[in-house]
């Protein structure tokens, strides 16, 4: 029983982690239409940025947080126009385009990163690093648990955002009908780079709580987009609110085929799962998906 | 006598002239290299494997730097210096393939010193084999590369399986009934799963309990299995992976609040990066090394192991690591096959097939170890005599600590704080 205890907080709090990994993805998708292969280039971004910031100049990852959304904000916000100009192209097929330039985006990323990182795993040392909190038999690591409440904090401000500001509301509307949003008098353009912002810099802060509890090096970053896929389509890409349901059910899922039939198996019953989610219901777990 | 100059005279000579130099020119050309010993070193030197691969090319050049201050190798009383040439693989097999196809085809080696990964050696091994250039490599440890029985190539360190499975054998028999039971984890692809593999007949064979045996992908979240094995608590919890996988490990078990009594590893625990990562976390954690510098080994051209440190280290400022050492002893092998084989280079195919066989019956001490391949059985053509030491790291340094001949401390049963 105190397994079966340990195997749900586990999966809640891996679930956490997914959750904060998609969600910015999930509104790119939602708002861009753009499947970008670059996910897991900013979380390993994130990821080296707090290594140097903690390692450099001694701020720990709950500070360097707020310094890494800020820094991924504006240069997300710089790459936006690109996106969308490509995302927009006249040549056939631009939503291929753009998962092409991505994939780019996503190599000149990794080929930076063993420039300037080598190789080797860097670990992000927190004052939570190691810290748990015991509840009788059942260990609950207090670096996982932050991921998790960020993950809510994550989801809360971004529905905050959507629904009660003006920005969210063209945000929205953008989601329905860029062509509509347009005549309404939304600047399409500039709401465009501003999600990929948004998206940039919670994903690359996703990034400094991952490389914490794990640690990172230049290949993680093809494992986090793979992951992204795995919750983004259970979710039902574009839905937002679908991604809180899915990264917990396949967190739930990975832990417990991991603790009962086999860590061997995860990734098949999981890869499974998704294949059965896109046949009987292709708009994802809560139906919501584009 | 008329000494009248005759433009046609001039220019019949001078096309003569030009004729016989560009004719000539070839001829002194293998004249003039006739002396040399070409080598070829196929290795990473850019892309993931880089740090590796260029592990392997200190090796390789600390043999052939030394080797070259003696005059070269010294075969029939006459001393050949040694050339080297380089190709790189960039981490990828296709281009290791290529790599070594441009070695032997435009730079004429008559001999290959081989790639840091197995996957890049499995690559190379037909080109080796087409053009019957013999390979020794001095880096690959996955047993899948000596599968195929390759006929020219050869390998230095003993393939992963037979090196875990020693260790853990000598680990057992140094902790006598202090350890009953054992969990083996390991990452599920070819050199991890091998390691691991290895761990397993180890735990077997040595009459330990072995409570648990699992694989799990790459890039899994540990924390199910952490808690699995906080459940059933084994003596020895050993892991098969890379150095990822350990700096995850150790850090998802210390936020679960376990601490396994002796957790063993393989590579890339030893590295300085991996003590650096995981801090003082690393204190106590068991690794495998086929060669330490503690090791009581000689030869002539490097001396003790101790020796070959210090030499390594000054040349390149740091101390070797095994896949280092084992690359410089490739050096010794050619060298004695070459001496054996008794012919001055340039070798033709035939005596690349000749040397071939040199290598194959090679048997030598050197600074890394013995050194034998074995001619039949799964692991042909690898070197299966080197016997694995235990290392523990005690406070950030790497300590032998088993078998008996190679310790140079006591091995520390169970860990500080262990659950």
């Amino acid at each position: 029983m105190d397994l079966f205890l340990q195997t749900l907080v586990n999966g809640i709090l891996i679930g956490g982690i997914l959750i904060c990994l998609t969600i910015g993805f999930q509104l790119t998708f939602g708002v861009l239409h753009v499947i970008d292969f670059a996910v897991g280039g900013w979380t390993m971004l994130g990821g080296y940025t707090a290594y140097w910031l903690v390692t450099l100049a001694g701020i720990d990852p709950f500070i360097s947080i707020f310094l890494v959304f800020a820094l991924f904000l504006l240069i997300g916000r710089g790459l936006g126009p690109l996106i969308y100009h490509v995302r927009t192209s006249r040549y056939a097929r631009p939503d291929l385009m753009a998962l092409a330039f991505t994939f780019g985006i996503f190599l000149f990323m990794r080929g930076g990163a063993l420039w300037l990182w080598s190789y080797n795993s860097r670990s992000v040392d927190s004052v939570l690093s190691g810290q748990f909190l015991s509840l009788g038999p059942i260990t609950i690591p207090l670096m996982r648990l932050s991921a998790f409440l960020m993950a809510l904090l994550f989801s809360l401000g971004l529905f905050i955002l959507l629904y009660r500001s003006r920005f969210g509301m063209a945000v929205r509307a953008l989601a329905q009908n860029h062509d509509h949003a347009g005549l309404m008098g939304v600047d399409v353009k500039r709401v465009s780079a501003w999600v990929y912002g948004i998206y940039t810099a919670l994903t690359a802060s996703a990034g400094v709580l991952i490389a914490t509890i794990y640690s990172v090096n230049p290949s993680v970053g093809v494992r986090y987009t793979l992951f992204a896929f795995f919750v983004a389509v259970l979710a039902g890409l574009g839905s937002v609110g679908g991604v809180l349901v899915a990264g917990l059910a396949l967190g739930l899922l990975e832990a417990y085929v991991a603790t009962y039939i086999g860590a061997r198996y995860s990734l098949l019953i999981v890869f499974g799962t998704l294949y059965l989610t896109l046949l009987v219901a292709p708009k994802g777990v809560l139906g919501r998906g584009i | 006598m008329s000494h009248k100059f005759s433009r046609r005279k001039f220019l019949r000579n001078s096309l003569l002239g030009t004729g016989a130099m560009t004719l000539g020119f070839p001829a002194l050309k293998v004249n003039a290299e006739e002396h040399k010993i070409r080598v070829g070193v196929v290795t990473s030197l850019s892309g993931a494997n880089r740090f590796g691969g260029n592990l392997t090319r200190r090796g390789y050049d600390l043999w052939a730097e030394e080797i070259n201050k003696l005059g070269g190798i010294e075969i029939e009383g006459k001393r050949y210096p040694v050339e080297m040439f380089y190709g790189d693989a960039q981490s990828r097999p296709a281009s290791g393939a290529d790599a070594a196809e441009r070695l032997i085809i435009q730079d004429e080696v008559d001999v290959l010193f081989g790639p840091y990964t197995s996957g890049v050696t499995l690559a190379v091994q037909p080109i080796s084999q087409k053009y019957r250039v013999p390979m020794i490599s001095g880096s690959a440890e996955s047993p899948n590369v000596w599968l195929a029985k390759p006929a020219f190539n050869f390998g230095m360190i003993p393939a992963v399986d037979l090196t875990t499975d020693k260790s853990m054998v000598v680990l057992a028999e140094n902790l006598g009934d202090r350890a009953k039971t054992a969990s083996v984890i390991g990452v599920d692809e070819p050199f991890s799963k091998e390691t691991a593999e290895g761990f397993r007949k180890g735990v077997e064979e040595s009459g330990l309990d072995l409570l648990s045996y699992e694989l799990f992908p790459a890039g899994s979240d540990l924390s199910a299995i952490v808690s699995k094995l906080k459940s059933s608590n084994p003596d020895i919890v050993a892991v098969g992976g890379h150095e990822d996988v350990f700096i995850n490990f150790v850090n998802t078990a210390k936020a679960l609040n376990y601490k396994p009594k002796a957790l063993i590893m393989h590579y890339g625990v030893t590295s300085a990066a991996f003590i650096k990562e995981t801090g003082s976390e690393s204190n106590g954690i068991l690794g495998v090394s086929v060669w330490t510098e503690g090791l009581p080994y000689k030869d002539e051209l490097f001396g003790t192991a101790s020796d070959y440190s210090d030499l390594s280290f000054s040349r390149w400022g740091t101390r070797p690591d095994y896949t280092e050492a084992a690359c410089s002893a490739s050096g010794l092998v050619l060298q004695d096959a070459a001496r054996r084989l008794g012919k001055a280079p340039p070798w033709d195919q035939g005596t690349r097939a000749e040397l071939a066989k040199a290598i194959e019956d090679t048997d030598i001490e050197t600074f890394y170890g013995p050194v034998g391949f074995a001619k039949e059985g799964s692991h042909f053509h690898n070197n299966t005599k080197p016997v694995p030491a235990v290392v523990q790291i005690k406070s950030g340094d790497v300590v032998p600590v088993a078998p008996e001949n190679a310790s140079k401390g006591e091995l520390v049963y169970p860990i500080p704080g262990s659950t």
